[in-house]
């Protein structure tokens, strides 16, 4: 096994199997770090917690729906200026955020009273919300609170409302990992089967493990409506309450990231047969593979094919002119989540990047599988990194750029390695053509940034150079590229507006109706 | 000869690695299924067979099979060339080196977790 030992980790020998370097010759069989597992003591882990990946991965990008969490206020803490889980109806889920407020005195005494108080008062300050989720925390975990039975009682109450109630404490898993699992069976078991959707189309699908980041949703959804599809519900960016209460009808559960979603989507599988398919959509030929095999489901593969051709046309130039800029230049793709494999081999296909690291904060074994099984040899993956092991990386690979989340970001950007948020992003959706081209924008904006050959001046020892002017991006982008392609009419730098997406949410799809037979 | 049929499996496998993502359920049981399902199926395209479709569950097979299919007929030249027997010998051999490097070998200790 060719594991990679960190200088900074050489006191806690453990670490050495959590980070390997693929070697020539060398498969998942023979190169896997360990993953999942509790953080190592020694080490500081940088991951969330179970309930964090509850609450603030899977179930707050529901946008109809007030999201309270039963404990100390601090826990509500990744509202709207840390996360970017967009929605159509003016982002009520980021916009507002709620607590129960939990002190010692309810520790002592007990906070159900409280829990009801809270969950009325929080259902008038905003009449218009009729459904609400509650988590639970480390603290009223602890002490045994009975929330399902105070959500019951307000029910009883208000038969106007609906609750659902998400056991997911942050003890409740070695990382958010442990979030995403529980609240995606607790959904089923609670909520799934029992609301009865209208069904308009004659092709009904579910879209999973999508959440919505800057658009990224809604740019999905405008091609499998174009398509004619019916999207019953998504699981759970920009998602609607009562929508994921129908999963269970329909034809076809279209899944993204499987690492925080397969579970939902298996026990549909088990419970209602729905199918369960697994597709890419960030990149030009990943995502055309994914509107292809969908629209083969349903035998509508042309429609599929009519946006794969006006997609492609409208955007590879754009892309390819980034792409030439971009070729060879060295990253770490440290994303967290399901980018890392998602991004792994396309980013090298399509952008030229050359992938030299890859990391996960939380995932599992199956997470490194498909990262390593898509990245070149040489490459080092480090599951459950700290920040002296990120450092020491960075030191190691000097990289071009780093795409990653904007903790470890700011800190790489104090090494002067350009950042680019791959979990929030700069400047999203990154999804579908467009979105991929606007990624690839960041991407070279962010190597390329005059702001580099400032910082790369040590001032307490270099002087200031007087004698040169200051080397714009082309001038520093184009230095080494050749005449005819510096030159082309072809290419050309991305050409999209500041908001792709706002203009999708008034778009009408015409031939969504009347589709079924006899309708 | 088996050199080259090995050589052959290897850049059907790398083909996999890289872009597929059907491999990759979470479980021994669902990998057994996936890798048998739209590994049979994308054999029987390639030499022009009949595929049942008769399941949601095999309709999705099917989708994967046929763009693999297509993917590797664009990519890989030398598959025009070969008759149904050699597709089928290829296509067995790819089908145990897909089952070895994501299920007997893996080095995945959650494949044998029995919930989800």
């Amino acid at each position: 096994m060719p594991h990679h030992t960190f200088k900074c980790s050489e006191c806690i020998p453990e670490r050495r199997q959590h980070a390997v370097i693929k070697g020539p010759g060398e498969d998942l069989t023979s190169a896997l770090p360990e993953g999942y597992l509790n953080t190592i003591p020694g080490t500081i882990s940088e991951r969330g917690c179970a309930y964090c990946g509850a609450k603030h991965v899977i179930g707050t990008p529901m946008k109809d729906v007030i999201h309270i969490s039963h404990g100390p206020v601090g826990c509500t803490y990744d509202t709207w200026q840390t996360k970017r889980y967009i929605s159509d109806n003016d982002n009520f889920q980021i916009k507002n955020t709620f607590a129960t407020d939990v002190k010692e005195k309810h520790i002592v005494f007990g906070a159900e009273g409280l829990l009801k108080k809270n969950i009325i008062e929080a259902f008038k300050a905003f009449p218009e919300i009729k459904r609400m989720t509650i988590y639970s925390t480390c603290a009223t975990a602890l002490i045994g609170d009975d929330i399902g039975a105070v959500a019951q009682e307000v029910m009883d109450e208000m038969p106007e409302v609906d609750i659902f109630v998400c056991n997911s404490p942050g003890f409740a898993g070695p990382s958010q990992s442990g979030g995403h699992h529980i609240i995606n069976i607790a959904w089923i078991k609670q909520k799934v089967g029992t609301v009865e959707p209208e069904i308009t189309s004659d092709y009904v699908i579910n879209y999973v493990g999508e959440y919505n980041i800057q658009g990224d949703q809604e740019v999905m959804v405008d091609y499998f409506k174009t398509m004619g599809i019916q999207v019953l519900s998504t699981f759970t960016g920009n998602g609607s309450y009562d929508d994921l209460r129908a999963m269970h009808r329909a034809h076809l559960n279209v899944l993204e990231c499987a690492r925080s979603a397969e579970y939902i989507c298996n026990e549909l599988r088990v419970k209602y047969g729905i199918p369960r398919l697994d597709i890419d959509g960030f990149g030009f030929e990943p995502l055309s593979a994914s509107l292809r095999k969908v629209g083969l489901f349903f035998g509508i593969e042309d429609r599929a094919q009519a946006i794969i051709d006006e997609e492609t046309a409208r955007w590879k130039p754009e892309l390819d002119w980034y792409k030439e800029r971009l070729q060879g230049k060295k990253v770490c793709l440290w994303p967290g989540g399901s980018k890392l494999w998602h991004w792994a081999n396309v980013i090298h296909e399509e952008m030229g990047l050359e992938v030299v690291s890859m990391y996960t904060k939380f995932g599992h074994q199956g997470d490194m599988e498909k990262g390593i099984a898509r990245c070149d040899t040489g490459a080092l993956a480090i599951d459950d990194p700290n920040e002296l092991e990120g450092l020491e990386a960075l030191e190691m690979l000097k990289p071009d750029i780093i795409l990653t989340g904007k903790r470890p970001g700011e800190v790489a950007k104090k090494v002067r390695v350009p950042y680019l948020n791959a979990h929030a992003y700069h400047n999203g959706p990154y999804k579908g053509y467009e979105g991929w081209v606007r990624f690839a924008r960041d991407i070279y904006n962010a190597i390329y940034s005059p702001i580099h050959q400032l910082s790369a001046l040590d001032i307490s020892k270099d002087a200031i150079p007087t004698d040169k002017g200051f080397a714009t991006q082309r001038m520093t982008s184009d230095a080494n590229l050749s005449e005819e392609i510096r030159s082309s009419v072809t290419l050309r730098q991305y050409t999209g507006g500041y908001d792709s997406v706002s203009k999708l949410r008034t778009k009408t799809y015409p031939h969504l109706q009347n589709q079924l037979a006899g309708v | 000869m088996e050199e080259l049929m090995k050589e052959r499996v290897a850049q059907l496998e790398n083909y996999i690695l890289k872009h597929c993502l059907w491999q990759f359920h979470s479980r021994t049981w669902d990998r057994e299924k996936q890798n048998e399902g739209v590994l049979s199926k994308t054999m029987q395209i390639l030499c022009d067979e009949p595929v049942d479709k008769g399941t949601p569950a095999d309709r999705c097979y099917w989708v994967d099979a046929v763009v693999l299919a297509e993917e590797y007929k664009k990519r890989f030249s030398w598959l025009a060339a070969l008759d149904k027997t050699e597709i089928k010998l290829l296509m067995q051999g790819l089908k145990e080196r897909i089952d070895y490097v994501t299920i007997t070998g893996s080095l995945n200790k959650e494949l044998t977790v029995k919930q989800y």
